[in-house]
């Protein structure tokens, strides 16, 4: 068994329906794969720096894990797969850092309360204009010159000329 | 005709080898590193050894991987 950090980008859906909901999708995912969740929290709500997965923000959430180093790929493909994790990163710790035991234990206190993400997460399609003109139209207006432009009579300027 | 030659600018100060290296969450910190594109300064400018100089590389890499950092700026 080795210890691993893993910061987890959650998709923001899944913590407004419940928070305990969204946590226990790693607590799962881990569980299954025979490894064990030592400390997780909720590390922010951001804005993300480009869009992933068609989400504008997400939620982060820090976890430290203990999983045996042969069930490593079977655990990477669930949450590639995984359509709640936008994304991830795993690396290998030697500690957990002394703080987040006190952290993640002041999330299980009675009353605590994760506010509710921004409503503007996901990215709205840009709206399909219709096309008005008619293929009929477009060949109506004339017949395309495939000669080259040189050879192509000059047309404006004879118009232009008093 | 001399050419227009500008002083090189400053390494970015404030940090020694014996202190931690960078962190990927630590994005206000890695953001001085930064040019306004987003690319890594060299350690020209950022003044790192050559071993702090790819700790930063590997954390700014792991900020862009999970969405802290943009790879384009």
């Amino acid at each position: 068994m080795s210890l691993y950090e893993c910061m987890f980008l959650l998709d923001n859906a899944v913590v407004r329906e419940d928070w305990k909901k969204a946590k226990g999708v790693i607590q799962d995912a881990v569980a299954k794969h025979g490894g064990t969740v030592q400390t997780s929290r909720r590390w922010d709500e951001r804005r993300l720096a480009y869009p992933i997965a068609g989400k504008n923000r997400a939620t982060y959430i820090l976890a430290y894990l203990e999983i045996p180093g042969a069930n490593l790929p079977a655990l990477r493909r669930e949450l590639e797969l995984s359509e709640r994790v936008l994304r991830y990163l795993l690396l290998k710790v030697d500690e957990i850092p002394a703080t987040e035991h006190e952290l993640t234990t002041a999330e299980t206190v009675e009353g605590f309360v994760v506010p509710t993400p921004p409503p503007d997460d996901v990215i709205e399609p840009e709206p399909v204009v219709p096309v008005q003109e008619s293929l009929e139209d477009i060949l109506a207006e004339g017949e395309m010159d495939d000669r080259p432009r040189g050879r192509r009579p000059e047309r404006a300027s004879a118009e232009v000329a008093p | 005709m001399s050419r227009d030659r500008r002083a090189p600018l400053p390494p970015i100060a404030g940090r020694n080898c014996d202190d931690a290296w960078p962190e990927y969450k630590d994005i206000e910190n890695l953001k001085r590193f930064l040019n306004g594109s987003a690319q890594i300064y060299s350690r020209k400018r950022t003044g790192f050894c050559s071993q702090c100089q790819k700790a930063l590389k590997q954390a700014v890499k792991r900020a862009r991987h999970i969405g802290l950092l943009p790879f384009v700026g």
